[in-house]
């Protein structure tokens, strides 16, 4: 798993959703849905995209934000790290 | 409920009695204040006359009528009347009110300069007389930069005597400020001071004082009221204050009485969208309405003591000024509130047994945020009230002045310069409910407009709908009228808007809620900066806060909220300090008050006359040009947040 991105997309939760809480959310389950509880609405993964772009370099298609990435931290750090341009670590 | 109403006072209150008078003189029976106010813009004329007669305040002519047909923007009040506003401040009390302290003046450094009636009165009569030696005449605009000191009375009650137009500003302000506010005014007199103390520090503004001087070709004299050896500054005679007072008295008696609207005060708007508007108050409004200000909703008497902290270009500064009409002792205070200690000032409301306390919601929480609890060290017997105005008072805040000062009812008081009054504040006969004024003020027609139109309750924009005294009778120089046409007048026509926004409700109280030129509208949603204030300042560390909508054209509604806060000294806007700003924000607001961004700064960008300015940072969070930095005390805080990265507009 890649911690740095993992951990950056737990901040911006945190930012802007959970204020702190964002990991006990997820407890410690990284396949854990956000839809389902309540971690992200699908408008949060608009706000999420937006934020991966800038912070990681990816450019991602709109007909990719669904459910299949971004429906958990793990689903989301795996999109991520392999799109083309991703200019994070890879750890 | 804060406080209920004190019964031990209603009866004897001045508002209880000029109820029972009002109900003597029509027939009429009001069960409440809400009745008597409601008659009161039912029928302005017969009340304000009523209130008039009442006052006893001294004038002549003819009452009748007391208001002209016409909107608010252009009746006039009591044409056939004719007054003069030193002699009412002035006039006579019984021998144990003419011999006792009118005024006290006091400094950081704990300097006394008290004075009785008597004396004061001598002082404006032997000043006024070296006023008319020099050809000062009625409709003059006579400047002062001056401290908040005893000569800064007698000067401008001397001004008001000639029948001049007297307009101050303090020491402190720049060099730029000054001009432009005195610049507009053509003065042929300057009174000025050539130096203050602020916290400690003295600062000598002879050179500043010199290059304003330069800059008014219209000067006839200078008169300085500290030391000062030559006979002329910039080209300009010089006298000191010390040599005026030498001329031969004009008594009061002989004083003129002029017109009921004729311009007695000038002050400056905030200026935030341009030069700042030079609004000119008439002597009759600003008397009448500071009359019912102080002696109906404030209650204050010839046994009162009242300090206001103040500089001398606030309003609130005239209208302490005017307690002097209703017999009641001033005491004014010149220097920083919290040298040497935080608690200073309050010390001193305790040690000159001030009965009436009037100061900023931003000091109050600045003392809240440096933990001081006054009431630890002194008692404060005589306090039986505290005003706040300037900002918000904040529901917590009512709690802390209980706990931390005393429980005396809290007047939040709000109006402003434009109006050199209040439409919400005070009452004797209301109870306090936390975090709102008692009551809208007796005979300001106050309503909410929103885009249901106009009601008497609810939330919206605060507007006036009909005529009221302390009206500005214009803008200096605004031929025509048609900037103050623009001001007030033109978003409703006929009806003024002020530029709050209120919640006004059925009990009778107000909450003001910002201002309405500062509503942010993020992600679709419309939100008052108000209640993101009223979160924030509870924090611990969090000592002032302003929120900011910037264009963010990825954001869902093309932009975002950016909070500015400034923190306590050695606190630093660290994550946990983020996040707790924005979890505490979530949970007692809404998700659409938290932030996108946090930024500390060193200071809010801020009006000379204290007023925040969020149209400032805005446009400079927006990349626009800022209009008149020189409307603000401190516009480095605009280079600040131009330079801040994390404020950039995002791409």
């Amino acid at each position: 798993m890649n911690q740095s991105l993992r951990q950056g997309v737990i901040d911006w939760l945190d930012d802007n959703f959970h204020f702190g809480d964002a990991e006990s959310l997820i407890g410690g389950d990284d396949e854990r849905s956000f839809l389902k509880n309540g971690i992200l609405t699908s408008l949060g993964f608009v706000r999420l995209m937006l934020y991966l772009e800038d912070t990681y370099g990816v450019s991602i298609d709109r007909k990719d934000v669904r459910p299949d990435n971004f429906d958990s931290l793990g689903k989301i750090v795996r999109y991520v790290s392999a799109l083309p341009g991703y200019r994070g670590p890879r750890d | 409920m804060y406080l209920p109403v004190d019964a031990s006072r209603v009866a004897a209150s001045a508002m209880a009695r000029f109820k029972d008078h009002c109900e003597a003189q029509t027939g009429l029976r009001f069960a409440d204040y809400q009745q008597l106010h409601d008659w009161a813009c039912r029928e302005p004329g017969r009340h304000w006359e009523l209130l008039l007669h009442w006052s006893e305040l001294p004038w002549c002519g003819n009452a009748t009528p007391a208001l002209t047909a016409g909107d608010c923007e252009h009746a006039r009040f009591f044409p056939g009347v004719r007054l003069n506003f030193a002699r009412a401040l002035l006039r006579p009390l019984d021998a144990a009110g003419e011999s006792r302290c009118a005024m006290l003046a006091v400094d950081e450094a704990g300097r006394r300069d008290e004075c009785s009636r008597a004396l004061l009165r001598a002082e404006v009569e032997r000043l006024a007389g070296r006023l008319r030696q020099l050809g000062i005449e009625p409709g003059d605009r006579v400047c002062a930069i001056v401290r908040n000191s005893r000569h800064a009375v007698v000067a401008c009650l001397a001004a008001a005597a000639a029948g001049a137009v007297w307009s101050s500003i303090p020491p402190d302000l720049g060099e730029g400020a000054m001009l432009d506010r005195f610049g507009q005014l053509r003065p042929k007199l300057l009174l000025c001071h050539l130096e203050f103390t602020h916290h400690g520090v003295r600062r000598e503004i002879t050179e500043r004082v010199e290059n304003v001087v330069r800059s008014l070709p219209s000067l006839q004299r200078l008169i300085v009221l500290d030391e000062w050896p030559a006979a002329e500054l910039a080209g300009v005679p010089v006298e000191t204050l010390g040599q005026s007072l030498s001329a031969q008295p004009w008594p009061m008696s002989e004083w003129p009485d002029l017109p009921f609207d004729h311009p007695g005060f000038i002050l400056f708007s905030s200026g935030t969208t341009g030069a700042p508007k030079c609004l000119m108050h008439g002597i009759g409004g600003t008397l009448l309405e500071h009359f019912k200000e102080l002696v109906l909703h404030t209650d204050l008497g010839t046994a009162d003591r009242l300090l206001f902290q103040t500089s001398t270009g606030w309003m609130m500064w005239n209208w302490q000024l005017s307690a002097l009409a209703c017999g009641t002792q001033i005491v004014l205070f010149d220097g920083s509130p919290t040298f040497p200690e935080p608690g200073f000032l309050l010390q001193l409301v305790d040690r000159e047994a001030v009965s009436v306390f009037g100061t900023s919601a931003t000091y109050l929480h600045a003392l809240e945020q440096a933990g001081v609890v006054p009431c630890d060290s002194v008692r404060f017997e005589a306090l039986r009230a505290i005003e706040s105005t300037g900002s918000i008072l904040y529901d917590s805040q009512f709690d802390w002045i209980r706990t931390a000062i005393k429980r005396v009812p809290v007047h939040s008081i709000s109006g402003g310069t434009d109006i050199i009054g209040c439409f919400v504040l005070g009452n004797p006969l209301m109870p306090v409910y936390r975090g709102e004024s008692q009551s809208v003020s007796l005979g300001l027609d106050v309503r909410v407009m929103s885009e249901a139109g106009m009601s008497r309750y609810g939330e919206g924009e605060l507007v006036c709908a009909q005529a009221f005294p302390s009206r500005p009778v214009g803008v200096f120089g605004d031929e025509g009228g048609v900037r103050f046409h623009e001001a007030y007048f033109s978003q409703n026509p006929g009806v003024w808007t002020h530029g709050d926004n209120v919640r006004l409700l059925p009990r009778g109280s107000a909450r003001i809620l910002g201002r309405s030129d500062g509503t942010l509208k993020v992600r679709g949603v419309r939100i008052g900066p108000a209640e993101i204030y009223s979160v924030v300042q509870t924090i611990p560390g969090v000592l002032q806060a302003m929120a900011v909508e910037q264009q963010a054209p990825r954001e869902p509604g093309g932009s975002r909220l950016v909070l500015l806060v400034v923190l306590a000294p050695g606190t630093v806007l660290d994550r946990a300090l983020s996040l707790r700003i924005k979890r505490e924000l979530n949970t007692r607001a809404s998700p659409n008050h938290v932030p996108t961004v946090i930024a500390q700064v060193s200071g809010i960008p801020t009006t000379h006359s204290g007023k925040t300015s969020e149209r400032a940072a805005r446009d400079v969070l927006n990349g626009k040009v800022v209009v008149n930095r020189a409307a603000l005390r401190n516009p480095q805080t605009l280079d600040e947040l131009a330079q801040n990265p994390d404020l950039q507009i995002p791409v």
